[in-house]
């Protein structure tokens, strides 16, 4: 699978300061990645697999410990990651800079894990913030200027002093005006050979720069992309050498589209007229954002190997992925083929909405359902995945047995589906007859009524009726709530709770009785059952 | 030479188990507190347990299935294995009050099932079995669901028989500590207005010997 792995083009350019416990981490200012330069502080896609989307991101730090290579990416969030949390209109290409403190903000990656550049404008009227020229925006992939606070899920306006501890001023746009994209390039005329030090003088793709032809380099890499494509009429030669003018702009599109080749593959390698799809036509929108670059399927590859990070989690083999990318992707739909598989997506690294907000929402939507008789060792992904399995449905699940009170030999969870419909198919579903591990499960609609937790003192929390206290006197009780103390031996509270812990002694007892024998009888159950 | 999908695979495999281990390593550093009072806080639990702990994170227990009135509970995360030990020593051997009296908290060791974030058990799967009218085992299945169910119908009766035993609990006691209180507060007037003095001459009595 990672034949071509080897073969991609790979060196530091300058170097920072070393650091780490034993010295033995080497900081970089930049390196070329499969003959693109990238910087501290660019943008960059990345992809994971399974992911239909590619991620982007800003590199904060670039260094090398024990051969690895890794990055430090600072996240951008697309409208529909952080949806929730939205308010107001998004304008065209919007996405929003992580700030803050908190999971999703930045994680570490391999380097190998970056996919492509991305050029993101950032538009704010800040004044630390370099204006961007019109060119540049019309050129941008995306454009930001709101920041969304991972620690408390806010958006701002607000240019916030400090991102990940760097000066913010470096996370806007770069000081001088930069070509910091293929279109860019197009636009200034391809003879100044990569002025932008966008790509480095490696023999063969500088000379394919220069010659204005952006032949795939790796063609193993672009036969491969077709093996993905559903339409893959182009058979997997390696002579997949396509012929783009890199010139190409927005009248030229009818150009494009005479190009001989099937549709599927020229969106595939059309990295440099990306933005002339982008603007016309939304389908392709989406399926040009999800190929930030030939290198691609390259990384996909790397990816699977080389991303252990904690919130990119590899698990998917290679043929969900290919499904999950077929063009007939509507704007952001969940593809079919994509439903039943792991979603591991970043939404999870937030705090979702909590779940007492979340659970009377999806009650009133009737997408909530409580199952009980589960075992109650498993946590909430194997319920999802069991639903899954057993159902072909996505869920969200809580596990929801108290600690003190409820029976350990019946483990509940609420579980909310993505809709109605959903939520009354499992129902009927569980209920006719779902075994899991020799528990027959059993399940309803909607919420528990449970009380509000109280809002008063605790029953056995006393204060003496009808007291007459001076204020001073009130204002010590009121402050007792706020302390704590070992009860001592000559004083009526300790005889007091003494009794109430005889008594919740006593309590222990008969629930463990309880839960013991209810153990005892599942057990002869079964033993019956299996006669 | 192992090939990059071994790669990945022994990655995910030993990402899943530092998951696992981390997860056991916060069950033994947290200890359950229960019968809580709903007006303590997350301050109030830090602040109560700092002479024997460090507090990481309080996480309270949400009701979600007792349908009563119930006293509220919390996972409390501490710095290390030995803190849990000693507070929840310190808990047991004494009567500890939080945030009232004279009803105290309990404390005991954290176990997984306890956290609603738990991963799985390593190496454990869900085997489910659909079982439709007909089979062999569907009766069978079908009369342990009512045995579940009516498991749950004691258990919520024992809930709700300890929840009536602690309010006679606190009834009875409430009756006692506000006797206590007349008393005390008879014997005070009576010290205070001299009733003490009258009485002491009447009866010939020297309040003062001894």
């Amino acid at each position: 699978m990672g034949e071509s792995n080897e073969n991609i083009q790979f060196s530091w350019g300058n170097k920072r300061a070393k650091g780490g416990a034993k010295m033995d981490t080497q900081f970089y200012g930049s390196f070329t990645f499969d003959n693109v330069k990238y910087s501290l502080y660019d943008c960059v896609y990345l992809f994971k697999n399974g992911e239909p989307e590619p991620y982007i991101g800003k590199i904060v730090k670039i260094w090398q410990q024990n051969e690895a290579k890794k990055v430090k990416i600072l996240w951008f969030f697309t409208p529909d990651e952080i949806r929730n949390y939205l308010e107001g209109p998004v304008v065209e290409n919007e996405i929003f800079l992580a700030s803050g403190d908190g999971t999703g903000l930045a994680d570490i990656n391999p380097l190998e894990s970056i996919a492509g550049k991305c050029t993101v404008v950032c538009i704010s009227k800040d004044e630390r913030n370099r204006q961007p020229t019109p060119k540049e925006q019309t050129v941008a992939d995306y454009i930001f200027y709101r920041f969304f606070d991972v620690g408390n899920c806010t958006l701002s306006e607000q240019v916030p002093e400090k991102i990940v501890g760097l000066e913010v001023n470096v996370l806007l746009n770069p000081e001088a005006e930069q070509v910091i994209c293929y279109p860019d390039q197009d636009v200034q005329g391809m003879n100044q050979k990569v002025g932008a030090g966008l790509v480095a003088p490696l023999p063969q793709s500088a000379a394919k720069m220069e010659d204005e032809i952006p032949v795939a380099p790796f063609l193993q890499s672009t036969a491969k992309m077709e093996d993905e494509i559903p339409v893959a009429a182009v058979p997997l030669s390696q002579s997949v050498a396509i012929f783009l003018p890199p010139s190409v702009k927005e009248e030229d599109k009818a150009q494009v589209a005479t190009v001989p080749l099937p549709l599927a593959v020229e969106e595939d390698v059309l990295k440099p007229t990306q933005k002339v799809f982008k603007r016309t036509q939304s389908t392709q929108k989406v399926f040009s954002d999800k190929m930030p670059s030939k290198k691609l399927k390259l990384s996909q590859d790397l990816t699977t190997k080389n991303m252990p990070s904690k919130k990119l989690k590899p698990s998917q083999d290679l043929t969900t992925q290919n499904m999950a990318s077929v063009p007939d992707v509507k704007v952001r739909p969940v593809p079919s083929a994509e439903l039943p598989t792991r979603q591991a997506d970043r939404s999870k690294w937030f705090k979702p909405m909590p779940w007492d907000e979340k659970l009377p929402l999806a009650d009133k939507e009737g997408k909530l359902v409580y199952i009980q008789n589960l075992d109650i060792r498993f946590g909430a992904s194997e319920i999802v995945e069991l639903i899954r399995e057993a159902l072909q449905l996505s869920c969200t699940a809580k596990p929801i047995n108290h600690p003190t009170y409820d029976d350990p030999n019946n483990g509940k969870a609420y579980v909310v589906f993505k809709s109605r419909s959903a939520a009354d198919e499992a129902v009927m579903k569980i209920n006719s007859g779902l075994v899991v591990g020799g528990r027959p499960l059993y399940c309803s609609k909607g919420l528990l009524k449970v009380p509000k937790p109280a809002s008063g003192a605790l029953v056995g929390h006393l204060t003496i009726s009808n007291q007459k206290m001076n204020p001073r006197q009130r204002e010590e009780q009121k402050k007792a709530v706020s302390t704590s103390h070992c009860s001592q031996p000559n004083t009526i509270e300790y005889d007091l709770a003494l009794d109430w812990m005889l008594v919740r002694e006593k309590q222990a007892m008969k629930f463990s009785i309880l839960h013991k024998r209810h153990a005892g009888e599942r057990k002869s159950f079964a033993a019956k059952m299996a006669k | 030479m192992a090939t990059p999908e071994d790669h990945a695979e022994s990655m995910t495999g030993e990402y899943a188990e530092t998951e696992c281990a981390d997860f056991e390593a916060r069950v033994r550093r947290t200890i359950y507190i229960d019968h809580l009072s709903p007006v303590v806080t997350r301050q109030v639990i830090r602040a109560a347990l700092s002479q024997c702990a460090n507090v990481v994170s309080v996480e309270f227990i949400e009701n979600y299935t007792i349908p009563y009135d119930i006293p509220a509970a919390a996972l409390v995360e501490l710095d290390d294995e030995s803190q849990a030990k000693s507070a929840v020593d310190l808990m047991r051997d004494f009567p500890f009050i939080i945030g009232g009296m004279p009803r105290p908290v309990r404390a005991s060791y954290a176990r997984p099932e306890m956290f609603p974030d738990r991963p799985s058990p390593p190496g454990s799967k869900m085997e489910f079995l659909w079982l439709k009218q007909g089979d062999p085992e569907y009766d069978g299945m079908n009369k342990l669901k009512s045995l579940a169910k009516r498991q749950e119908a004691e258990n919520m009766a024992l809930i709700k028989n300890i929840l009536e035993e602690e309010k006679g609990l606190a009834a009875q006691q409430q009756i006692m500590l506000d006797a206590n209180y007349y008393k005390y507060n008879m014997l005070e007037n009576i010290v205070q207005n001299g009733t003490i003095k009258n009485l002491a001459g009447h009866y010939r009595v020297n309040l003062f010997d001894g």
